[in-house]
């Protein structure tokens, strides 16, 4: 381990800063090209119908430069997915819910392409809709799809202990129900992709704004039926992906990469901001029951969880997303007895996937509500709850893992954002304030039987000094990094090393606006002892690098840090040599590489510049690149009691929200939000800040805004008019505060950070407002209506106002 | 999608009022676009059935604000963005000015116009109760007429003006109140910014010797479209000021709008909450109140 950095832990600004806020950048639709035709989708007006026949002959007849493409197109598989392959590319036999295509029109203009959509017929049955995730499993629930005999997309059982004993020796009990909704990326850049043949027995090119291209050459080549080195997947810039431009992009590639076979010219799709939110996946909607058993002295002794996941129509990353959950749903807690079931269901809704928290930021929610509703019922502050049961060194995890390979920083993390927010100072004045008589309209919170209950009499008014109220809340995490048992975890970096010590990199992973480039060249830069700038990153195609895995689990620094580092280690040892020799000196001697120079570490008037020594190694001939190489350790889980050491690493994280509460128009402000973070080892801090404000910005967004609302499966929140995501006016100073704790994984120690900073946000928020109002809220967002009714208000139709 | 449509860029009221002679209903005048362009993008109803396009935008004779005796003629064509930060509407009509501070974001508030915020008659258009308590008057002109109307005449329901299709609204006509009202323009949304308004309020009052002389109340996005609530400011005048009438008077407010908008989706939310915030605000322009000195 190296004591002192150079160039790791500064401030670096991003590789693409420039050319990005200079509209420089080239995202998938700048990029136009000879003869290029569009794609355009056709739907069918309705959640779940079985198809009878699709009549295209006006198109035929009178559209003849009109190209239809549809199932009968794909040569391999058209039906894909992570686990179950169970999403066509083209539906043929049943339309599950309403962003599902049937066809795609191919031709020149998308205008023409439009109007020609109204002329195709379809004749279809419509099904039974099921859209209640709680009704899924009912004998009497319609079948998304009846191959598999129910709408159990997975089952997590999590059994630990003895949940009957721990419950029966309890000096107290409390039970609580949960609810998350449907919520969007809301990535700016909207889903576009190409797809160009190539000459000959070449294969074909794809060129999107994709996330994972070694999972979408995967996709592409099964539906192909091709061997994967005949698709390459190259990535152009990605505006904004938060772990939506996965399943979608994949299956978008496919759909072009069949017509640009079919048209033998390149194929664009490009989509409206509609198109996009109607058939991208959404987080799942989760709802949680959480009871939990304690003593008098706070500590938990048994905790019982029944979540049930809305899959949607697909299965997708479903078996993915809820494996995080069984793992994390009991918070950084020590419990004795726990007893956990995670389901995943298939509805008629739009699917839902992989976003940014991937399956932890519902259970937080509801986790550390009930950990702030644990110490109300013993009078304890939140902080004293979470100190008392808290994951400690050597601590066990609800799996049975035992944390013992890495500062276990989590109560470290606790007490810096206590200190720092002030938070029990404030978090007692604002207890002594709220006034339990006055929470509100006390009427309203029912249901008005008549229109007349809903006018305030003398004594229903809030007075005027109590309207406006202050909180604060926190919230309290861990996170395993990576993929843990999900799957095979290992990455690559090619580096090649030019005579003038100039540095080609490019890993495996993706760059998706995380700043991955940025981080990989200061960990290559730190390695031979030059700048940053030095380093050039090249651009991601599947034909240049190895198959990483995807770019996702908030594991690029960790897996493909450590794959850079290896890959600089290697080159270095190999000028060390090159050195050694050259100097005549003994080959243990000790080099250091420092500010662009290699000095003998006993004598450091003896050095050579780093370009002079690339250039001398050239011209001996050595091989200055190399393909360097990061595998996780090994973990293991028993699937049957959910025990195992699910990951071989953690990081800690407490937020801590104060905000401000009208209490009687439910206007929340985030006055102040503290997020104090161990990510292991900081690489850029400038990246790092910028995760932190980015991730609780997203985070709070979740808290009070964001939801998407489904009618019979139809999206209401198409466009970001009804859509809100926070402003920057919604949000005041954001504190971002790391502990580094040491670690032997990654770079030096570097783990995650990405997912980390968005999970906890929300349900530190609904502390904070719970603490100005004395309202606890069990169903996120917590919008206007919820604050001030505890209850969500929502149209009878879907229209937009703007749209009558 | 947008189809493909002729723009005309008429250089004056002239030649725009020539234009619209005629083409008639071939032709949409366009202003900021911040209505138009996302409503043909979403296909609306309002939005189709029109050829081209007629942009008002950038005439000069619709850019004017000046000061005329005892009024102030504000041009339809001037952006929110110009109408926040003017000097003679900060000091006569401080509602309107923060009314049109708190529309959109600043990028739509440098594109958006106060004449199409009301011609689009959107319930949440933020300009009109300020305009409706100020007692705001159009001057519309057709190449062969020209009429006065009372904004409030003109505004007939949801999306519906009295506007006909050879006519464009030149000018907002605001008589200068006296300076004895208080007064406060009150809007929530869901966010602090690109939010469209879920309530907003204007009001203004007079007192003396703690009497209500004079009270103008308009509501906007709880009713249909923005309305005077003539009932509570009648009820108001002449009576003392106490916190029993205040709250009798958002009551009989809330009453007013729930006549007017009957049981919504919204009303258990919004009902209760525009009657304590109307509370709140009187509150806030009693004599004892927070003083707000137009």
């Amino acid at each position: 381990m190296k004591a002192k950095f150079s160039v790791i832990g500064k401030p670096v600004i991003r590789q693409d800063g420039i050319e990005k806020v200079t509209g420089q950048a080239k995202y998938a639709d700048d990029y136009n090209f000879n003869g290029m035709l569009y794609g355009v989708m056709f739907r069918l007006p309705t959640a779940h119908a079985k198809i009878k026949k699709v009549d295209y002959s006006e198109i035929e007849k009178h559209n003849k430069d009109i190209t239809i493409c549809d199932v009968r197109d794909i040569p391999g598989d058209n039906y894909i997915g992570p686990i179950r392959k169970d999403q066509p590319i083209f539906c043929d036999k049943k339309i599950v819910t309403p962003g599902d295509v049937i066809a795609m029109l191919v031709g020149k203009s998308e205008e023409t392409l439009r109007d020609a959509l109204n002329h195709i017929k379809a004749n279809y049955e419509e099904l039974p809709v099921l859209n209640d995730p709680l009704k899924a499993l009912q004998k009497t629930a319609p079948l998304v799809h009846p191959q598999f005999k129910n709408n159990l997309i997975v089952h997590y059982p999590l059994r630990k202990g003895n949940i009957k004993k721990g419950f029966e020796k309890c000096d107290h009990i409390i039970e609580q129900t949960y609810k998350t909704p449907f919520i969007e990326h809301a990535y700016i850049e909207p889903e576009c992709v190409i797809a160009i043949p190539l000459e000959g027995e070449k294969g074909v090119k794809i060129l999107g704004s994709i996330q994972n291209p070694f999972t979408t050459r995967k996709i592409v080549a099964a539906v192909l039926g091709w061997p994967l080195a005949k698709v390459q997947v190259e990535q152009a810039e990605l505006g904004g992906s938060f772990g939506g431009k996965d399943d979608t992009m994949n299956i978008l590639s496919a759909r072009a990469a069949v017509a640009a076979l079919k048209t033998s010219k390149p194929v664009k799709i490009k989509y409206q901001r509609e198109e996009s939110i109607l058939e991208s996946y959404k987080r799942h909607p989760y709802v949680m029951k959480y009871k939990v058993g304690f003593m008098n002295d706070g500590k938990l002794e048994a905790m019982k969880i029944d979540i049930v996941a809305d899959g949607g129509a697909y299965a997708s990353m479903s078996p993915f997303v809820t494996w995080r959950t069984v793992v994390q749903a009991t918070g950084p807690y020590v419990i004795p007895n726990v007893w956990t079931d995670v389901k995943a269901v298939y509805t008629n809704n739009p699917y839902t996937g992989a976003m940014r928290g991937f399956g932890s930021p519902q259970p937080i929610f509801a986790q550390e509500s009930i950990m702030d509703e644990i110490a109300s019922h013993l009078g304890m502050t939140p902080d004293k709850i979470r100190k008392i049961n808290g994951l400690k060194q050597n601590s066990k995890t609800s799996s049975g893992q035992k944390l013992t390979n890495h500062d276990v920083n989590l109560i470290k993390v606790l007490d810096t954002a206590v200190t720092k927010s002030s938070f029990k100072r404030k978090w007692a004045i604002n207890n002594k304030h709220i006034d339990s008589s006055n929470l509100g309209y006390s009427k309203a919170n029912k249901r008005p039987k008549k229109a007349e209950d809903l006018l305030l009499k003398q004594k229903d008014f809030i007075p005027r000094n109590e309207m406006i109220k202050k909180g604060i809340g926190l919230a309290l995490s861990y996170r395993g990094c990576s993929l843990g048992a999900e799957g095979i975890d290992a990455a690559a970096a090619y580096m090649s090393v030019q005579q003038d010590g100039s540095v080609y990199l490019l890993s495996g992973l993706a760059e998706n606006g995380q700043g991955l480039r940025t981080t990989f060249s200061i960990i290559a830069s730190e390695v031979f002892g030059i700048k940053p700038e030095q380093v050039f990153y090249l651009d991601l195609n599947t034909k240049n690098v190895a198959d990483s895995g995807p770019t996702v689990a908030s594991r690029s620094t960790l897996m493909g840090g450590g794959a850079v580092k290896n890959a600089g280690e290697i080159i270095r040892k190999r000028l060390e040599k090159t050195l050694v020799t050259h100097w005549g000196i003994k080959s243990n001697s000790e080099l250091l590489f420092e500010k662009s120079h290699v000095y003998l570490k006993r004598n450091k008037r003896r050095r050579i510049s780093f370009s002079e020594l690339c250039s001398l190694a050239y011209s001996k001939g050595e091989n200055l690149s190399t393909v360097g190489w990061y595998k996780g350790p090994n973990v293991h889980w028993e699937e049957k009691t959910g025990q195992g050491t699910a990951y071989f690493t953690y990081v800690y994280g407490c937020q801590i929200a104060e905000v401000t509460v009208n209490t009687a128009s439910g206007e929340v402000y985030i006055d102040q939000i503290w997020a104090v973070h161990d990510p292991g080892k900081i690489i850029n801090s400038l990246g790092a800040k910028g995760q932190v404000y980015g991730g609780v910005t997203q985070g709070a967004g979740y808290g009070l805004w964001e939801e998407i609302d489904t009618k019979q499966g139809f999206i209401r929140e198409l466009n970001y008019d009804q859509y809100l995501i926070p402003t920057s006016k919604d949000i005041g100073k954001i504190h971002s505060i790391f502990i580094e704790g040491d670690d032997s994984y990654g770079a030096w120690g570097a783990k995650s950070l990405g997912e980390p900073t968005l999970e906890l946000t929300a349900a530190a928020i609904a502390n904070a407002v719970a603490n100005a109002t004395g309202k606890r809220f069990h169903s996120l967002p917590l919008n206007l209506e919820e604050v001030v009714l505890n209850r969500k208000l929502r149209p009878e139709d879907l229209a937009r106002g703007s749209a009558k | 999608m947008i189809p493909e449509l002729e723009i005309y860029k008429p250089n004056n009221i002239d030649e725009a009022l020539a234009l619209l002679n005629e083409l008639n209903s071939d032709v949409k005048i366009i202003a900021g676009g911040t209505d138009v362009v996302p409503g043909m993008q979403q296909g609306s109803a309002r939005f189709k059935n029109f050829s081209s396009l007629m942009d008002v935008g950038n005439i000069p004779d619709l850019q004017r604000i000046e000061l005329c005796d005892d009024k102030i003629c504000i041009g339809a064509g001037v952006k929110f963005s110009d109408l926040n930060r003017n000097k003679l509407i900060r000091k006569y009509f401080p509602l309107l000015a923060e009314a049109a501070g708190k529309v959109g974001s600043k990028q739509i508030r440098n594109l958006a116009t106060v004449g199409g915020n009301f011609v689009n008659n959107a319930p949440c258009a933020d300009s009109v109760p300020p305009l409706l308590v100020y007692d705001a008057k159009l001057r519309i002109r057709s190449s062969n007429s020209e009429r006065l109307i009372d904004l409030e005449e003109f505004l007939i329901k949801p999306y519906k003006t009295q506007l006909k299709p050879d006519e464009l609204v030149a000018e907002i006509i605001i008589p200068l109140v006296d300076d004895n009202y208080r007064g406060e323009f009150y809007k929530l949304g869901r966010r602090r910014a690109v939010s469209i308004s879920r309530i907003t309020l204007a009001v203004l009052l007079k007192s003396a010797d703690n009497t209500i002389t004079n009270l103008r109340v308009a509501s906007g996005a709880v009713s249909p479209i923005g309305k005077r609530i003539y009932k509570v400011e009648k009820y108001a005048k002449g009576k003392t000021i106490t916190e029993e009438l205040l709250k009798e008077l958002s009551t009989m407010l809330g009453r007013e709008i729930l006549g007017e908008t009957g049981l919504r989706w919204s009303s258990p939310y919004k009902l209760p909450v525009v009657q304590q915030m109307f509370y709140q605000l009187l509150l806030d322009l009693s004599p004892n109140g927070k003083v707000r000195q137009i």
